[in-house]
């Protein structure tokens, strides 16, 4: 009976203990099953931000100048690979990162089974030495992202930008709204100015993932929502041009912009020195950085927009222009050029050392001559002059399609009053303004907007480097509309007479421009050589042609290059001469 | 006596139990590694397969034995297992521990095998007659034999199959004849271990126990040994404690609530639940079970296999899997309350503390209310080691019921 006793104490054990499993059994199975249905659930589906395929950048033509190319990252799921810390070296060689910068990511995690990224942009060598080794690196994943490449080999790394991972500070922008930490948005250029439109909206996708946060299957659960893709950009750019002009000015500090005068459109835009877009399409090395912010040469800034520079000779048409429409001048009268003019103890030169001799109106624009423009200036006065300078758009944005442009400086009386007092500017303040020195300050484009302006006779269009977006799912062109616009003060037969001095300069005996005289294609400009405390002259050429119809207005513009018309006339021609020349390649070919 | 000699025969209900664990096994592991695997026949499952076969004809060949050959053959045994702990100690493999042993190109665990040895070697050791449980220096010997592979298995480590060592003692004694104070007197270290972390818990609980041994009245001496014993457990259990892995310390303070540990053992423990809740009344079906086959469930095949029954086949399935186990254990202590014979009644009580402990520890531990310990779960885990173990120990629970009116 002892024996009964002792197995029914076993029995009572075990009854007990079979009891307690039960019992959590049916509280897990029955009574909360619900909550742990819904975690398995939870825990098993994860929706992915599938990102759209950001849209292409086109030139007028159709060729392709930013385009995406596969790139890797890799990513790390932190559940699976914190459990060793030997990975993290072994990874942090092969991506060759400091260790606790990858750890820190990995904390930085927003949970145990979402993947961080580790890196972006990462060699193929790389990649290959991480797959080889899958076993050793649990929980290391890496996926394809998008950068961009320039398949054209067209830098204008000014006009294109580049884009990179949102920041905190653009994450709060309105507008951003949809996006969220990792995302790549445009940081600067087209890019920046017309992400929302490039960018394309990301879309959800419901995956299956195991315990790994590997994908096991795309789930079907109607709730997921495809990317739309963001739309390709075609620009008024002519790649092929831009490329030529980019080879041109190597070397130069400067650049040129080509203006479609029919409608504003950019069809080159190039400033220099520059800098490969690309470096900035993975991520970017801190030396190569550092070098870009610290030449002194500033290559991240683009001269044609946001640099200003003492615009010289070229801005004689601007005085020009306002003597003529002020009846200041008579076309016929000379004025003899000794080399200088004396204004009280001062000597204001011409750039002439012996003089010009006798000039009349047009052989003062001809030959560029100094003098007769110092004459000039008091018998226009400076507010005209200011006015008419206004008029063509001077002290102000062009508006065009990029950011940060710089309004240049266009001095008047209220201007001159409050930098150097109610008497404290003189007449030799204006001779140096007349011809384009002292405080005038101007963009290369708003002297390319000048001579558009001339071109057309007073009408004009807001520049614009974009031509037309393209929706490639409904498959819709969207035209860029071009704000129209026309001087106020300046009559037609005024614009006759700058036009026809503006052909002489190039086409005719002793005129400054005659080194971008073209066989076929009547050529028109105005040559400028800009003094500065700098160094070097900058060298200005302004034109358009053809005179007849004008198609195409040019700024050419070289920074302490010397000479207008014998360092940036022959770069206008050449850049015409290449315009036109593709154009008849162009018909020829249609 | 004829009566008796009819029922002489293999428990039937011990048998069936058997083949229907090896086919809840067989189902089980086939689904936990059918994701992994994606093969239908893959090499998991068809080891698994080959294990059970072998562990099926092993049981029965044991099953056979004349229960003096066990018997006699208990330490010899004993000696040449714990040589090959001792080898596993020094060229053991594993991950971060060392608890396989290579034989022939077998990996084997061997103290998987141990614990049917130590049952059958306290079982020799306890049935002569002058070896009343209440003599110390049997107390000692037999706290020795426990003691030694509890050791060696502790430092691979592997605190599971070195507590189910431990944990065979006190029923098998108790089977015995030992009173019930005494098993209080072995357990006081326990307490005392637990109390030991904090000064003024220690203290009352050394109070009382020695109230307890007072009032008992069992002589100076006793009460000496007993209190100084208690006291030196309450030194060195802190700095034991200090010596455990961190992830043992981890596991047990994880659940005793201590510890907040989202990504380790909490998870498992979380994992593993959610499996099982989610499973429901009738579970999610074979092959199903979300949490099984995404493989959100850690050691989905060995010592988490029953998260994967009672997801895909829910409550019921897991009722009805218990109920089997229930019907095994109470059988073996039924055996063993019949078995004329003091060996193998002390032989099959304790390999059914064996079975007990770990079908108890396991299940509670998929559940929630465990600690995580790494015990499989016996006869439906994969491994070789365990299921031929399992099948070893049930094959001796049988030969008992076989032998248990004769007397030999």
């Amino acid at each position: 009976m002892i024996v009964d006793q002792k197995k029914y104490a076993f029995y009572a054990l075990i009854t007990l203990a079979f009891l307690a499993l039960t019992l959590q059994l049916a509280n897990l199975q029955i009574f909360e099953r619900r909550k742990y249905l819904r975690h398995s659930q939870r825990n098993r589906i994860r929706s992915i931000i599938v990102q759209p395929k950001r849209g292409t950048i086109f030139d007028r033509n159709g060729v392709v100048l930013v385009e995406n190319m596969p790139s890797y990252s890799v990513s790390a799921i932190p559940y699976e690979s914190a459990k060793d810390d030997s990975l993290f070296y072994h990874i942090a060689g092969i991506l060759r990162q400091d260790v606790h910068e990858i750890q820190n990511k990995i904390q930085s995690a927003r949970g145990p089974f979402t993947p961080i990224k580790l890196a972006r942009d990462v060699e193929f060598s790389a990649l290959i030495r991480i797959e080889e080794q899958k076993l050793d690196f649990p929980g290391i994943l890496f996926d394809v992202e998008p950068k961009r490449h320039y398949p054209a080999g067209v830098r204008a790394p000014h006009l294109f930008g580049y884009i990179g991972e949102i920041s905190q500070s653009e994450l709060r922008i309105k507008g951003n709204d949809g996006l969220q930490k990792g995302d790549i948005i445009g940081k600067k250029g087209l890019e920046k100015i017309y992400d929302r439109t490039l960018r394309g909206k990301a879309g959800y996708a419901y995956h299956e993932v195991d315990a790994l946060g590997r994908v096991v299957r795309d789930l079907d659960i109607g709730e997921e929502s495809h990317p739309v893709s963001g739309n390709d950009l075609y620009l008024a750019l002519d790649g092929k041009l831009q490329k030529q002009a980019e080879e041109m000015f190597d070397q130069k500090n400067g650049g040129v912009v080509l203006l479609d005068v029919r409608n504003g459109g950019v069809l080159v835009d190039c400033s220099k020195p520059d800098y490969d877009p690309f470096i900035f399409s993975g991520t970017l090395e801190m030396d190569a950085w550092r070098e870009l912010i610290n030449d002194p040469d500033k290559p991240l800034y683009d001269r044609m927009i946001q640099s200003t520079f003492p615009p010289g000779s070229t801005f004689k048409l601007v005085l020009a222009t306002a003597a003529l429409q002020n009846k200041a001048v008579n076309l016929t009268e000379k004025t003899v050029c000794n080399g200088y003019v004396r204004l009280g103890n001062r000597i204001f030169n011409c750039w002439k050392k012996d003089g010009h001799g006798a000039v009349d109106f047009m052989e003062a624009i001809k030959r560029s001559c100094n003098v007769y423009f110092y004459r000039l200036m008091p018998r226009v006065g400076v507010d005209a002059w200011a006015a008419y300078a206004q008029d063509f758009g001077f002290g102000k944005v062009t508006g065009i399609d990029l950011a940060n442009e710089s309004s240049g400086n266009q001095p008047n009386r209220e201007y001159l009053d409050q930098i150097y007092g109610k008497n404290g500017w003189s007449t030799g303040m204006l001779y140096n303004m007349a011809i384009g020195q002292g405080d005038v300050l101007v963009t290369p484009l708003q002297m390319a907007q000048l001579a558009m302006i001339i071109a057309n006779k007073g009408r004009y269009y807001q520049p614009h480097v974009l031509d037309r977006t393209y929706n490639a799912e409904s498959k819709r062109t969207i035209p860029f509309q071009p704000v129209g616009k026309s001087t106020e003060l300046v009559s037609e037969e005024a614009y006759d007479v700058i036009r026809k001095a503006m052909l002489s300069v190039v086409n005719e005996e002793g005129g400054t421009g005659r080194a971008s005289w073209l066989r076929d294609v009547l050529v028109a400009g105005k040559t400028g050589t800009a003094q500065n405390p700098h160094g070097e002259s900058h060298a200005w050429f302004i034109g358009f042609a053809p005179f007849d119809k004008p198609q195409v207005a040019v700024c050419v513009f070289v920074e302490n290059g010397g000479g207008g018309g014998a360092v940036a006339a022959p770069l206008a021609g050449e850049m015409l001469k290449a315009y036109f020349r593709q154009k008849d390649t162009l018909t020829a070919a249609l | 006596m004829l009566k008796d000699i009819r029922r002489n025969r293999v428990d039937v209900v011990i048998i069936v139990c058997v083949l229907i664990f090896a086919a809840s096994s067989l189902l089980a592991v086939f689904s936990a590694t059918f994701a992994t695997e994606s093969v239908i026949w893959n090499s998991t499952f068809s080891r698994q397969v080959l294990w059970i076969i072998m562990g099926l004809f092993i049981g029965a060949i044991i099953t056979f034995i004349p229960p003096a050959w066990i018997a006699s053959s208990a330490y010899k045994l004993y000696i040449i297992l714990i040589i090959l702990l001792f080898l596993t100690y020094f060229m053991g493999s594993g991950v971060g521990s060392r608890r396989w042993l290579s034989i022939l190109g077998l990996n084997i665990q061997v103290s998987e095998f141990m614990k049917p040895v130590l049952v059958v070697v306290l079982a020799r050791f306890l049935a002569k007659d002058y070896r009343t449980p209440d003599r110390p220096d049997v107390l000692f010997a037999v706290s020795m034999l426990v003691f030694l592979p509890f050791i060696l298995v502790l430092q691979q480590p592997d605190l599971g199959t070195s507590l189910v060592y431990l944990v065979v003692l006190l029923p098998v004694f108790y089977w015995r004849g030992l009173s019930p104070f005494v098993i209080f007197v072995l357990c006081s270290p326990m307490i005392t271990f637990f109390a030991s972390f904090n000064f003024w818990t220690f203290f009352i609980v050394i109070l009382l126990i020695s109230a307890i041994l007072y009032l008992s009245r069992r002589g100076r001496v006793f009460f000496t040994v007993v209190f100084l014993f208690n006291i030196a457990i309450g030194i060195i259990a802190p700095i034991a404690w200090n010596s455990l892995h961190v992830y043992q310390k981890q596991r047990i303070l994880t659940f005793l609530g201590l510890s907040s540990d989202p990504q380790g053992v909490g998870y498992q423990i979380i994992q593993s639940k959610v499996a099982i809740g989610s499973g429901g009344l009738f579970g999610k079906g074979v092959l199903q079970g979300t949490q099984t086959q995404l493989r959100f469930l850690p050691a989905q095949h060995t010592d988490f296999i029953f998260s994967v029954i009672a997801e895909e086949l829910g409550f019921i399935g897991a009722i009805l899997l218990l109920a089997v186990f229930m019907i095994f254990l109470v059988r073996g202590i039924y055996i063993a309350s019949t078995t004329k014979d003091q060996f193998t009644g002390l032989l099959t009580i304790g390999l059914v503390t064996v079975f007990a402990f770990q079908i108890v520890v396991n299940i509670g531990m998929t559940v929630g209310i465990m600690p995580v310990t790494g015990i499989p779960l016996p006869f439906i885990s994969y491994g070789g080691s365990s299921m031929l173990t399992c099948m070893i120990m049930a094959g001796l629970i049988a030969n008992t019921s076989l032998h248990r009116y004769k007397l030999y």
